[in-house]
């Protein structure tokens, strides 16, 4: 038997590919390989589900 | 006077608020404190009856009295990134960083103190109500018996984690999820379990609140959609965000809430009855809202850095 909850887990998603931007320690921000911020590309943020609500949610649970 | 942004390197959410503030040509510094001690180096004096400090990332470097303000975002755990990572080290990593930075007279979103209390969904559900907000009926126990008496009263429930967190090893997800009537409540001795009586929602709303301003968006519930389908973010839907008013005595108790808990920051969980009504579900202090900003169109990175930015 395990926690009540538990029995309405399950598996969290793993993207198989990682995403196309990169941090910027310079900039402060992050980037695609073209130089652009990637926050502001919305096509890929969809893609990879970056700013999405549960983006984050392993580490933190401020959904 | 410098924006001090907590968050981890792949926070793109808090990138569009680093770009805007970039943008206005307010000075930012974003260090993630996992890099504490590494990356992150820092020094502050207490001698002579005043204190100077200062914190470096990178070849930024910033004087703790030249802070105004802090953006608790999505800040790793001190220590993390350590050569040889400890518990003690952790300790002592995030005393010093965050003894400091409360040594300041920065300006908060979210202060820590406040961060941490408004995690606790139990608090929050008492806080709602305080506030004026509408609360479905909530139980949280260990006692199966408490259980069934509550399946009972409220015969339509969904279960969700109190802390909202998600299991890890294996990385388990645990969405809003509805229960069935005849379930078997036995397990709920194995831990605190948090039943809720389900809302027949014809939408989910996101409030956003950033200082005194607060922003919603309304997603419908997509014709046809699976009764099952509860947790608004696991739902299969093509149904997009839009933006929506806030009823009045809505809005009144939001402020309330934030007041209450004094937060600079909420994002807000609804679900709109088919009377038009909202009932709380969460207030999440760090939530997300890139997701809503890209759907709406609303300006919320800019509230954001508005708010930093101020006075």
């Amino acid at each position: 038997m395990q926690l009540f909850v538990l029995n309405y887990a399950r598996p969290a998603e793993q993207l198989e590919v990682s995403a196309p931007y990169s941090y910027d320690r310079a900039l402060q921000l992050n980037v695609l390989p073209g130089g652009r911020i990637a926050a502001h590309d919305h096509a890929v943020m969809r893609e990879f589900g970056s700013t999405t609500s549960t983006a984050g949610s392993k580490t933190h649970f401020d959904d | 006077m410098t924006v001090l942004v907590l968050t981890s390197d792949e926070d793109v959410t808090a990138d569009l608020v680093v770009a805007r503030l970039n943008d206005t040509g307010i000075p930012v510094v974003r260090l993630d404190p996992a890099d504490l001690p590494g990356g992150i180096t820092l020094s502050g004096e207490y001698a002579h009856g005043a204190f100077r400090g200062y914190l470096s990332a990178g070849d930024r470097v910033v004087s703790m009295a030249g802070l105004r303000s802090v953006w608790l975002r999505r800040p790793g755990v001190p220590g993390a990134r350590a050569a040889v990572p400890s518990g003690w080290l952790t300790e002592e990593a995030s005393q010093a960083l965050y003894g400091m930075l409360r040594s300041t007279g920065a300006r908060w979103m979210n202060h820590p103190d406040a961060a941490a209390r408004a995690r606790h969904k139990p608090w929050q559900l008492r806080l709602a109500q305080h506030s004026g907000l509408q609360v479905p009926a909530t139980l949280i126990t260990t006692f199966p018996h408490a259980a069934r008496d509550f399946a009972r009263r409220f015969p339509d429930l969904v279960v969700k984690p109190v802390s909202g967190a998600h299991p890890q090893e294996p990385p388990r997800v645990v969405p809003t999820s509805r229960v069935a009537p005849d379930v078997d409540f036995t397990a709920v001795a194995l831990g605190p379990t948090l039943l809720q009586h389900r809302v027949d929602k014809r939408a989910d709303i996101r409030l956003t609140a950033v200082g005194d301003r607060i922003l919603a968006a309304r997603k419908a519930v997509a014709p046809g959609a699976h009764p099952d389908d509860i947790d608004v973010r696991f739902a299969p839907s093509e149904e997009p965000w839009r933006p929506v008013d806030v009823p009045p005595l809505v809005a009144e108790a939001v402020h309330r809430y934030l007041r209450e808990a004094e937060l600079a920051y909420g994002a807000f969980d609804f679900a709109e009855d088919p009377d038009g009504a909202w009932w709380f579900l969460e207030c999440n202090q760090s939530g997300q809202f890139g997701f809503v900003e890209m759907d709406t169109g609303q300006p919320i990175a800019r509230a954001v850095a508005d708010w930093l930015a101020g006075p």
